[in-house]
Parts: structure tokens; C-alpha cells; sequence
């Protein structure tokens, strides 16, 4: 585990920080000193280090910055002047990462109690020392698991008892209390995912995760590069291990393969002869053509879609396959094809009425509008399926302003249609947005007030005045709009046999 | 706060998501700062993750956006800091030229990545100076194109990959190049073929160099070991079968389903052992056949040797006995009994059969339209002999409905020579040879048919050959026969046109003389035009009329219908 989770711990105890002076050769992983960054003085926290090019550089993560400013620096700007921290020493540290374990168990699930029990299983006997596995070689805190094709997977009903397992009559006990605290537990909402916890979300759906370990990786690409431009990917994506040592990488711009060297990018080319993403294409209008594309059916492009974007989402996790999604890719075409500007996915069946799982504008083509027309038609899929929508949480902050600004719009434009009345959940039945969506937009514009022993909804002179702004904008910029007429869609309906995820 | 809402609670009514509530303007609503006012609603999260939001951009951004939405004027729009995004200094039209035409609808496909990209070795720096090379070192005789190398390093990839899939753990040598080109096959052309084993050397010690672990790199799938877990590399792992919720109703429909299953598996079990034993009775009964067959034979031997002039059929239990004195029902059952097996013969305990006293519903048919047959034909006669002695005036002038047109044509001779009108629907279950013994029969009542029927000829005799009569009624009441494809003997070579011309020649009438016609001239073929689109209706209604005459009167003229199968009986009787 991470040593930074210590700094997201947003309450709890106070742990004394040690601090002091430290000198270049004593600065090592944890230790959190002031570096320059943009002409300013910023603490930040020293994740890994490593001779670059002749040089000693430390990869650094800027306190209260977004981790896509995570990066590599030279010695020259680290002060060290002013006192760093030292990381906690590994023994409380041990304990700490064990301590909200037991407070925060995981939620049994009461109609399965057999894979529960073999789930807390490892929740007691495996986590306290996977916490710390990484310094203990040899150390197994998974038994091995019988080679079938459908054994393979993190949870498993039957799990071979080895050593570090407890005795059966501790198994009946532990699995009471942790029932019990859960019921406890439940009252609270768990501040952190246990490991087990996500991967059994995971599992059976979402592509969002909450886990630190997750996503706490030093960035792994340098650059890449993809039709016309170069980009910086923001964060680690588990492309081929080979890649780390690559200045660039070439990414196709069509089937999104990836090659470490230009030579190979380059023979590539010749040979490749996809000219768009390769689903059916659902929407075309003046400016962008929507493709729809079956993540079982075309397993290696989707694979390689989620490996791209995972350069350039933090929170996306692809520990599973790209099975139970589908891909809504964006185009805008010219003569050399139709280039992929953004996507969302969908999970074929949400559980909990996602209508986007992940989304994404590539950064070449960021600042745009294209955001707002995915969002756009993210909720016109949503209206043609007769059902309110919600991006799936946790939203990365690009998100949340993006879907803020979309909600804004839409909720303004409908109220502004001289009304005389309005209530919440129609204005959600309206625009495929959950009430709770709704209700956030609005009170986040501080729309929602309490006058004459009533709730109203206030069309402030501020939102109106926005949203003139915008229009004049637009009116300038042009904008880019979805034509439902030029849906051309019908919601994909998947056979009890597609629907499970096997194969 | 939680405690502060309850406590509101009484103040202020919770906001309703369902209720309608009014939607104001700014200047509408009276500004009271309350900051109570909106504690009591629901707080909605932002779904950002905790720990990131509390950045610092973010925040700024959120701030910002709030100092707006409260009004606090034109607020410089803030931006969250992206890493950036450059032009390239490849050269982008070389590397993707323009081949994309928009089709007019929107594109349907489903090739996936292997189908489009071809070879999916790609060469590396390494491979191309190494085939520089090659080719130089080779001289001009011998080039190896790229495509080729490609192909056949792609070609060594994938074979090891898949005979040692584990390489990389069990640190299993390269391959050596007899067992690579014991695999050679179609993904492999002929023309890599030949650079193949060159190829394999540069192969082998790239391979080499990466401890022998595929040159391409490569996605980290799971490999079911316990590393697999703390590997951030390894992604896009298996999932599970997702569980499906339990519930009471499923589980019993579950149980209800199962129990149809089984209801149905045991019927099919049922019924199939019931053919199985029908299967088993009808060997043992065919072998029984066998058996009496087999006795009857041999008793029939010994009646030979011991010269007993008894009929033979005395023996034959399951015969029907001839006691019966009429033709017909012996014929019947000889018929009867001639099919064979397939009737099993079933007797009484007196020995006789129960067929002899069945009454046949072919039998009691025929009787009934015989009766008919017998009444009309009766009355038919009764009126003839009315009539005999006086002379019928009203039917002469109505002339046969075909004939009218040729009455009033000029050219009527002519056609009544030799142009036949289309012969009318015949009657299909008679067989040529009838239509001969209809002429005499025809003489008793010539007012009943005006017309003659043709007789359905045999398929298989081409039309020219088809031997055809007619007779036809004349003014007058001359009766005329036309016949047509009568085979007369050659005495010598006759030219076929002339053949042709005298078809219907002979002994047809005397008086009438042949006229040489030209079919093809203007006169005749609106004269035939006109035939069809008048003889159309009238046509298929005289058609059927006849058919029904005649077939009455075949009937009546033998007293009883013939058995069809006179030969067959003939050969049971003898």
C-alpha cells in the first residue's frame, strides 16, 4: 500500500509528522519536501527516483494537485532549505493500514454466504499481510487456484486451506462479529475500499475504482504519439512493460494498436487498412459520426480504446475485460478517415443505472465542446431508452465540471421556456437525469430556496446571465449539437447467454 | 447535522422531489439571507473521489463557478491544468493517406483489428538493418522483400507461442528450425518459404536476446500466479459468471421446470420402447409368414409326389374362399388378396374371413352412380323414342357455339378442311384406346354431343405424332371426321411439305377439295385472333358439359364399370 494514503486520510488522529533537514542522499520514496513548481514553492511527495539521462531525478506528487501534474525532477528544485517530512516509520504504518480494516469490513453479502465466508477468509488471514506483502518474499497470502478457465477468477466458493488460513471454529466466530460490524458499518458509508471489496465490485460491473492502490502508480509513458500530435499521458497505463524504456510511443490512429519504435509504427501503417472505429455507426451528422462498438465482439480494439484512455483517466481500472461494455466512439471524419476524438462506454446491464461508465475527450482535442456532445448523447441514448442516467462515481474533476456544465445548460434552457411551474423529478424525466442529478445542479446554482413557507426554484439574474453569455458564444464559435432525428439507434438487447460474461 | 435537520423539521416542510414548485425570477422572491434556508435539504455529493476534492485547481474552478452562480459578477473562466498535447513532427500524410470515401449510409462492420492490419509482426529498427543486410550481401539475384520477413518472423512467433506457451516461465530453449518448418502451413507463402531459414537465424538470436519471451511486446494477462495481483501490468483478466439473484419464485420455477423435463423425457422413453417392441412383433410375424410359406411349399411337394389332384388353394388358409358364385366378388378378392402382406389376413374362428361379408365403399360408389347412370340413360332413351318420327326443327339451327364464327366467315371451307380449333379440356382418366369405342356409341344419340372430345395422348409421343379425330357436324347434319397423325405407310419418299399439306386428307369427306393455305397471311391470323378471344368462354364452359356427357355415357354404355386392373386378375386367376 501506498505510504501517500496517509495524506488522504481525511479524518481520524492527527499522526505527529517527523520532520527535519534531509540532504540529496538521505531524500528516498515518502519523504515529502518543498519543490518548485511554476515559480512557486510546493510540498510534495517523493513516489520513486531513478538516474535519467546521467541524472539523479525524483518523480514527485504535488500535495492538493491533480496526480496528471505528477513528474519527473531534477535535484536543482528541491529545496532543501526547508524541513521535509519523514514518511511514518513501517511499524505504525502496519498498524495503521490494519486498523481500518476491522472498522471498515466488507459488507457480507447475506444471500451468498458460502462465498462470503470464503471471502472473509482472506479478508482476515491474507490482508494484514498483503498490506506489507511487497517486502515479504515467499509469503503467500492466496492459495494457488485450480488451472480451470473459470477458477481463475480473485473470488472463488472453495479455496484450498493452507497455513495462514485460521481454524474452522475461528472462521464461525470471526464471521458473526464481522457480520455485525457490518450492520455498523453500513450506517457510515466505508470512506476507503478495501482491496477485495473493489475487485468484488469489479466484478460484476463498473469500470470506476475507488482504491488507492489502484491507482497510486508513477506514470509508465512518456509521450505518445497519435495522428497529428504528440501528448502527455497523465497517468500509468498498463501498456506492454517493454514500453518504459521508449521515448515515445506510436499509437494507430485507427485500430489503436501500439509500437515503441517508429519503424514498427511505420510498417504498421502500410499494412493497416482500418479507416474507422470498427462498430456500426449509429449517428452522423456535419461534424462528428457516433460508432456503437460490442466490447465482446471486438475484444482487441476496446482493449486497446481502455488502454489509451487509461493514460488519461485516473480512476479507470482495467483489471477486468472489456466484455460487458459497450463503446460509444466519437469521430470527425475527413479524407484519411474517420479519427477518434472521444468515447464513453456503457455497460451493457448497470446495476445501479449508470448510463456512462467512463468518458473521455482526448487531450489533443480537449477545450473544444466535444465533451458536452458525448455528455449529450450519453443522455439521448438514455432517452431512447426510456431510462434516467448518471455517469458512474467517482468522477474525476474534469468530469464533474464537464457534467456540471451540461447539467447547467439543460436544466437553465428548460426552466427559462417561460414556466410557470416545475418539478424536479419531471425535469429528470425530461432530460434522462437522475433526480438526485437534478437536485445537485440546482442546488449547487443555489436555485432551490425557501420563500413564503414554500420551496421554489429561482431562475437567478446570475444563470440567466450565464447562459446569455454562453448563447452569444456559441453564436460566435458555432455549436456542436446532437440531432436526435439522426440517431439512427434501437437500445442493443443482449440473450440470457451474452449476458453472462463467460466464454 | 443531522440532528440540526430533525430539528427543523417542524419549521420548514422537507422539499418534495414529486411536488410542483414554482419557478421564480431573481426579483421575485424576497432576498432574506437565511442560511438556514437551505440547510434542510439534502446535501448531493459531487462523486468526486474525497481525496481529490480538495485539489487545488479544482477547488478553484468550483469557487469560481459559485462566486458566478451567486452573482458576484464576470469571473475570469479558470481552467484545470492539462499536461499538453502538441503537433507532431511526423509526417502525417505519409503515414495515413486519404482512402476514406463516406459512404451514403451510415457504415455497418464488423471486421476487428486482426482482420484489418494484416501481418501483425511489425519490423523493428534491428530487423530492418538486418535485412539491409541480407539483401545486400545476397546481391540482386535474391531480394527479400519486407512483407516476407514479416511473414515469416510472424510465422516463428506464433509457432513457438504455441508449442511453448510457457517459454517465459519454464525457460524452455528456441525452437530449432526443423521443428519450426515441420509446422510450415498456409499462414506461411511459398515466397517466404524461401527466405525462411535465413530468416530463422536473425530470429533465433533476437529471441535470444529477450530470453527467449516473444519479440512483440506484449499485453500482461493473468497467468494464475499469486504475482498476478500486486502486478499493476496485468489487466483485462477473466470474469466470472455473473451470479444470478436467488429467490423463492425462481427456485420453484426451476423445480417446475425440471419436472416438465422429466415428465417429457420419460413419454419419449415410453414411446420408444413401444416402437421397439412393435419393431420386434413385426420381425417375429414376418418370420412366421416365412414359416407357413415355407410348410405350404412343402406340403405342396409332397401333394405333388403323392398325386393329389386337389386344388392348391384349398391350403391356403388366409384365401378368401371362392363360394361366392359371382365373377365380380372373386375378381375383388383376388385383387384384394394380390397387394400382399400388407393386410394381415384376419379369420373368424369359423375359418372364413371377415373381408367376405365387409361391403367396400368403392363398391357401394360405383353402384349408386351406376344407378344414376342407369336412370338418366333411360330417360335419355324415353325421349328419343318420344321423338321417333318427328322431325326436330328447333335444335337444327343452332349450330355448334365454335362453328358460328366459321358460318358466317367466307373462308369457312377452308377451315373446316383443315384449321382445327383448339381442342377442348379432355378427360384425363381415360386412356387413348376409349376414345375409338366411343364412336359407335356416339351414333345412338348424336343430338346429345355436338362435339367431339379429344382423348388426353400419352406424354411421351411428340405432338406431331399423336394420333387425333374429330367429328364435327355440318349444315346440313353432315357429319365430318377430321383425324390428324395417322401413320400411313411410305411408299416413297413424299417431301414433307406436300406430306403436310394432305395431312388431313383421306377419307375425312369426298366432297370436300384441299385448299393450299397460306397460315401466315393477314386474312387467317386475325381469323384465329378472333377464334381465340371468342371461343374463351363459351369454351371452357362446352368443355366441361361435354366431359361430363361422355363420361355418363361411358359408364352406362357397359352396363358396369370394367375393373381398371384387368391384366393383374387375369394373372392371379391363371
Amino acid at each position: 500500500m501506498a505510504p501517500r494514503e496517509n495524506s488522504h486520510e481525511p479524518s481520524g488522529t492527527p499522526v505527529p509528522v517527523e520532520t527535519g533537514y534531509a540532504t540529496l542522499a538521505t531524500l528516498r520514496t515518502g519523504v515529502k519536501a518543498y519543490v518548485e513548481k511554476e515559480g512557486g514553492l510546493r510540498k510534495a511527495e517523493i513516489l520513486n527516483q531513478a538516474v535519467r539521462g546521467g541524472h539523479l531525478k525524483f518523480y514527485v506528487h504535488y500535495e492538493e494537485f491533480n496526480k496528471r501534474l505528477d513528474e519527473w525532477v531534477s535535484t536543482d528544485r528541491i529545496d532543501l532549505t526547508k524541513p521535509v517530512e519523514w514518511p511514518a516509520p513501517e511499524k505504525p504504518e502496519k498498524k495503521k493500514a490494519q486498523a481500518p480494516k476491522k472498522d471498515v469490513p466488507p459488507r457480507p453479502d447475506q444471500k451468498n454466504l458460502k462465498r462470503s465466508r470464503s471471502k472473509l477468509d482472506r479478508e482476515i488471514s491474507a490482508t494484514p499481510s498483503e498490506a506489507t506483502s511487497v517486502n515479504i518474499p515467499g509469503k503467500a497470502p492466496r492459495p494457488s487456484k485450480a488451472g480451470g478457465k473459470e477458477n481463475k477468477e480473485i473470488v472463488v466458493t472453495s479455496e484450498v486451506p493452507d497455513g495462514s488460513t485460521p481454524k474452522p471454529e475461528d472462521e464461525e466466530m470471526d464471521l458473526v462479529d464481522v457480520q455485525d460490524a457490518a450492520a455498523q458499518a453500513k450506517a457510515a458509508a466505508p470512506e476507503n475500499f478495501s482491496r477485495e471489496e473493489e475487485i468484488e465490485k469489479l466484478r460484476t460491473g463498473g469500470s470506476m475504482t475507488q482504491n488507492q492502490t489502484e491507482i497510486s502508480r508513477v506514470r509508465n509513458l512518456d509521450k505518445i504519439q497519435m495522428g497529428k500530435y504528440e501528448v502527455e499521458p497523465w497517468y500509468f497505463s498498463p501498456y506492454p512493460i517493454d514500453f518504459v524504456d521508449s521515448e515515445m510511443v506510436y499509437i494507430c490512429e485507427f485500430c489503436l494498436s501500439y509500437y515503441g519504435e517508429v519503424t514498427s509504427f511505420e510498417r504498421h501503417r502500410s499494412k493497416c487498412t482500418l479507416l474507422h472505429p470498427p462498430g456500426n455507426e449509429i449517428y452522423r451528422d456535419d461534424n462528428v459520426s457516433f460508432f456503437e462498438i460490442d466490447g465482446r465482439r471486438q475484444r482487441t480494439w476496446c482493449r486497446n480504446l481502455c488502454l489509451l484512455s487509461k493514460l488519461f483517466l485516473d480512476h479507470k481500472t482495467l483489471y477486468y475485460d472489456v466484455d460487458p461494455f459497450l463503446f460509444y466512439c466519437m469521430a470527425v471524419r475527413d479524407e484519411h478517415g474517420c479519427h477518434l476524438v472521444g468515447y464513453f462506454s456503457k455497460e451493457k446491464e448497470s446495476a445501479e443505472g449508470y448510463n456512462v461508465a467512463c468518458i473521455l475527450t482526448l487531450p489533443q482535442y480537449q477545450r473544444k465542446g466535444y465533451g458536452k456532445v458525448l455528455i449529450d448523447f450519453s443522455y439521448l441514448l438514455s432517452k431512447r431508452e426510456n431510462k434516467l442516467g448518471s455517469p458512474e462515481k467517482p468522477l474525476s474533476d474534469l468530469g464533474l465540471l464537464g457534467y456540471r456544465a451540461y447539467w447547467q445548460e439543460v436544466i437553465v434552457d428548460l426552466l427559462i421556456e417561460d414556466k410557470v411551474e416545475a418539478n424536479i423529478e419531471d425535469i429528470g424525466a425530461v432530460t434522462a437525469m437522475t433526480t438526485n442529478d437534478v437536485l445537485h445542479t440546482l442546488q449547487n446554482l443555489n436555485m432551490l430556496r425557501y420563500s413564503k413557507n414554500q420551496h421554489v426554484i429561482v431562475l437567478t439574474d446570475a444563470v440567466i446571465e450565464q447562459r446569455e453569455r454562453q448563447k452569444a458564444k456559441e453564436k460566435i464559435k458555432g455549436k456542436r449539437n446532437i440531432d436526435p432525428e439522426k440517431l439512427i439507434w434501437k437500445p442493443p438487447v443482449f440473450s440470457a447467454a451474452s449476458r453472462t460474461w463467460n466464454w | 447535522m443531522t440532528q440540526r435537520a430533525t430539528g427543523q423539521r417542524f419549521r420548514q416542510r422537507k422539499l418534495s422531489t414529486k411536488q410542483n414548485l414554482p419557478v421564480l425570477r431573481e426579483h421575485e422572491v424576497e432576498q432574506l439571507q437565511d442560511d438556514d434556508a437551505t440547510r434542510h435539504i439534502p446535501k448531493v455529493e459531487t462523486g468526486v473521489e474525497k481525496g481529490e476534492e480538495i485539489e487545488h485547481h479544482l477547488q478553484a474552478v468550483i469557487s469560481a463557478a459559485q462566486a458566478a452562480a451567486q452573482g458576484g459578477g464576470t469571473v475570469a473562466q479558470l481552467y484545470i491544468p492539462t499536461p499538453d498535447a502538441v503537433q507532431s513532427k511526423l509526417q502525417y500524410e505519409d503515414l495515413y493517406p486519404r482512402h476514406f470515401t463516406q459512404p451514403a449510409t451510415y457504415i455497418r462492420f464488423s471486421s476487428t483489428v486482426e482482420d484489418t492490419i494484416g501481418v501483425a509482426y511489425c519490423m523493428t529498427i534491428e530487423d530492418a538493418g538486418w535485412l539491409k543486410a541480407y539483401n545486400q550481401k545476397k546481391g540482386k539475384s535474391v531480394h527479400c522483400p519486407e512483407d516476407e520477413f514479416e511473414e515469416c518472423m510472424n510465422f516463428f512467433e506464433e509457432t513457438s507461442q504455441t508449442k511453448q506457451p510457457y517459454a517465459t516461465v519454464d525457460n524452455a530453449p528456441v525452437l530449432s528450425y526443423e521443428d519450426l518448418e515441420a509446422e510450415f502451413d498456409e499462414t506461411i507463402s511459398e515466397s517466404a518459404r524461401r527466405f525462411a531459414k535465413d530468416i530463422y537465424s536473425h530470429w533465433k538470436n533476437q529471441r535470444l536476446l529477450k530470453n527467449n519471451r516473444p519479440l512483440l511486446p506484449s499485453l500482461k494477462f493473468e497467468t494464475n500466479l499469486e504475482t498476478d495481483d500486486s502486478d499493476p501490468y496485468v489487466c483485462f483478466r477473466r470474469r466470472e459468471v455473473r451470479q444470478v439473484r436467488k429467490t423463492r419464485g425462481r427456485d420453484a420455477q426451476v423445480t417446475e421446470k425440471l419436472k416438465k423435463l422429466r415428465k417429457e423425457l420419460e413419454e419419449a422413453r415410453f414411446l420408444m420402447s413401444q416402437v421397439k417392441r412393435r419393431e420386434f412383433m413385426i420381425r417375429d410375424q414376418l418370420a412366421m409368414d416365412k414359416q407357413i410359406f415355407d410348410q405350404r411349399s412343402a406340403v405342396k411337394e409332397i401333394k405333388r409326389k403323392l398325386g393329389v389332384k386337389e386344388s392348391d388353394e384349398e391350403l391356403l388358409i388366409n384365401q378368401k374362399p371362392p363360394s361366392k358364385p359371382k365373377q365380380k366378388n372373386e375378381q375383388a378378392a383376388i385383387r384384394r388378396e394380390l397387394p400382399g402382406g400388407h393386410r394381415p389376413p384376419l379369420t373368424r374362428p369359423d375359418g372364413r374371413l371377415v373381408d367376405s361379408d365387409l361391403v367396400y365403399l368403392d363398391d357401394q360408389l360405383a353402384k349408386k352412380q351406376e344407378a344414376i347412370d342407369g336412370f338418366i340413360e333411360e330417360n335419355l332413351m324415353k325421349h328419343q323414342k318420344w321423338n321417333v318420327g318427328w322431325v326436330d326443327k328447333t335444335w337444327r339451327p343452332i349450330t355448334p357455339p365454335l362453328e358460328q364464327p366459321a358460318s358466317k366467315s367466307d373462308f369457312r371451307r377452308v377451315f373446316t378442311s383443315s384449321q382445327l380449333p383448339t381442342p377442348p379440356a379432355s378427360v384425363s382418366d381415360d386412356e387413348i384406346g376409349d376414345t375409338i369405342s366411343v364412336h359407335p356409341r356416339k351414333q345412338l344419340e348424336p343430338r346429345r354431343s355436338t362435339r367431339i372430345r379429344y382423348a388426353t395422348p400419352p406424354d411421351d409421343v411428340p405432338y406431331q405424332d399423336q394420333t387425333r379425330y374429330r367429328r364435327r357436324v355440318g349444315r346440313g347434319g353432315r357429319q365430318m371426321i377430321d383425324r390428324r397423325g395417322v401413320k400411313r405407310q411410305k411408299l416413297e419418299p413424299i417431301e414433307e411439305r406436300i406430306l403436310d399439306r394432305y395431312k388431313y386428307d383421306g377419307d375425312s369427306s369426298e366432297d370436300e377439295e384441299v385448299y393450299p393455305v397460306d397460315w401466315t397471311d393477314n386474312l387467317h391470323i386475325r381469323y384465329r385472333i378472333m377464334i381465340e378471344r371468342q371461343g374463351d368462354k363459351q369454351h371452357a364452359q362446352v368443355a366441361a358439359q361435354n366431359r361430363r356427357a361422355i363420361e355418363n355415357h361411358n359408364r352406362s354404355a357397359s352396363g358396369h364399370l370394367l375393373p381398371p386392373s384387368n391384366p393383374a386378375a387375369a394373372a392371379a386367376s391363371a
